[in-house]
């Protein structure tokens, strides 16, 4: 029962994410999945979503394919190396990680952009990646209390 | 031990990364496969929604013509009649405009075919960098990479990457946009080049003496092939002779709203060749100087 739950969670949120993406141009709300796949250690849908999101952002964008790849890499570098010294699932930690994710977001468009031999806009650039911090905290939270409906079997035992 | 086992696999990674990535910009195979699954997959989700927020709008804009439907019906009635005496008036024009049309026998272009299609959405994820824009036609329906897009109103710029029924097109205002055009009036020929989203185009390799005025509009030239001849791309904003080069500085606002795109028209090629049409006082036989005459030898 968990199990359907749980595809039928994924799928509202792919359908959500990529109407959220619609209305946002340049926001990555897929990144917020992949934090709750590692944070969940749902290594099985992981196997299976992790691609897709994958496959979804590298279609969708103008880029040659590999941003997304190297981004999610260093999202899951950056998540694996604060479990070191955080709590992984407290909303202090996903702000501070989405305030670290700045870099990486801003360093990857600096460096692709001479490699497809297209303009590079700073400014336009890091108003991209402030915005996908500002949005990364609240969209975790309120995809984390939804989640609680995919667990409800668990929580009553 | 451990972090020189973890650099000797983070170097790995990287070269098996750049690899990947370097046999992919020469074959393109992973960005094929990726706008197979993850275009068609966006495309997928965003064309019912489309098409829920219309039902919506339609819904809601309804009921506020209804509150206001009786004035506005007194207001269309007396337009109505208005118009119908410029119909009256403008009828032998009509007649005159179908008369001249026949005279001159204008042909169709047949080498293109226009298709209809919904914008689904503007720049979709963080790797949509370029100004671009989601269209519900892929190249199963009609939108094959290069297929030129236009509205009523002028060029929107041409598909960029397709899957089989999504398509992501390229605006004529991205860096990466050249459009062979010519101006209306004076028959001036250059390059309209994108500058960015909100920046206004540039027309390149504009000769010094050429007769092009603020407020001039640019067609395209059809001479790269890419867009058929003659339409409208872009209104000329300023003229100035360049301070380096032996050009004209001239810079071009687009026709069309680039912000406010719902519908938009793609020309798909036909493949049909428009072959020059054969002159009919063409002579049958070669004409040229006077062959030199045989000279007799002595």
């Amino acid at each position: 029962m968990n199990g359907i739950r749980n595809l039928i969670w994924w799928s509202l949120f792919i359908v959500t994410a990529i109407a959220v993406q619609a209305l946002l141009p340049g926001l990555d709300v897929l990144v917020v999945g992949l934090l709750i796949l590692l944070q969940e250690r749902d290594y099985k849908n992981l196997l299976w979503l992790a691609p897709l999101f994958i496959f979804l952002q590298e279609g969708v964008g103008t880029r040659f394919f590999g941003s997304s790849m190297l981004l999610y890499t260093v999202t899951t570098l950056f998540l694996r190396m604060g479990q070191w010294l955080f709590e992984v699932e407290s909303f202090f930690f996903i702000v501070l990680l989405s305030a670290c994710l700045v870099a990486p977001y801003y360093a990857l468009d600096w460096l692709m952009a001479p490699l497809q031999n297209i303009s590079f806009d700073t400014d336009k650039t890091l108003e991209k990646c402030l915005l996908q911090a500002l949005f990364l905290p609240f969209a975790w939270r309120i995809l984390t209390l939804t989640r609680r409906w995919t667990r409800h079997n668990e929580v009553a035992e | 031990m451990a972090f020189r086992r973890i650099l000797i696999l983070a170097g790995i990674l990287l070269i098996l990364f750049l690899g990947m990535y370097t046999w992919n910009q020469r074959t393109r195979t992973l960005d094929e496969v990726s706008t197979n699954i993850g275009l068609e997959l966006a495309g997928a989700v965003l064309s019912p929604l489309r098409a829920m927020q219309d039902s919506l709008q339609e819904f809601w804009e309804k009921y506020f013509d209804l509150v206001n439907v009786r004035e506005e019906n007194e207001h269309l009635k007396a337009r109505v009649e208005e118009l119908e005496n410029l119909v009256m008036a403008d009828k032998e024009s009509l007649a005159e405009l179908e008369r001249l049309r026949k005279l001159v026998d204008l042909p169709q272009d047949p080498a293109w075919k226009a298709l209809g299609a919904r914008v689904l959405a503007g720049r979709l994820g963080p790797n949509a960098v370029l100004a671009s824009i989601v269209v519900n036609r892929g190249y199963v329906t009609g939108g094959r990479p290069n297929t030129p897009i236009i509205t009523n109103k002028g060029l929107v710029g041409r598909i960029l990457r397709a899957s089989p029924h999504t398509a992501n097109v390229l605006l004529l205002t991205d860096p990466g946009s050249r459009i062979a055009v010519i101006s209306q009036s004076g028959r001036v020929f250059g390059i309209l080049t994108g500058q960015g989203p909100d920046k206004a185009l540039e027309v390149n390799f504009v000769r010094r003496d050429a007769k092009l005025h603020q407020g001039d509009i640019l067609v395209t030239a059809g001479l790269d092939q890419k867009f058929p001849k003659g339409i409208p791309a872009a209104r000329v904003k300023s003229v100035a002779p360049s301070d380096y080069t032996q050009f004209l500085t001239v810079q071009a606002v687009p026709l069309v709203d680039l912000y406010n795109l719902e519908e938009v028209v793609l020309l798909e090629p036909t493949g049909i060749v428009r072959l020059p049409e054969e002159l009919d006082d063409a002579p049958a036989e070669f004409v040229g100087p006077p062959a030199p005459q045989k000279t007799a030898n002595p």
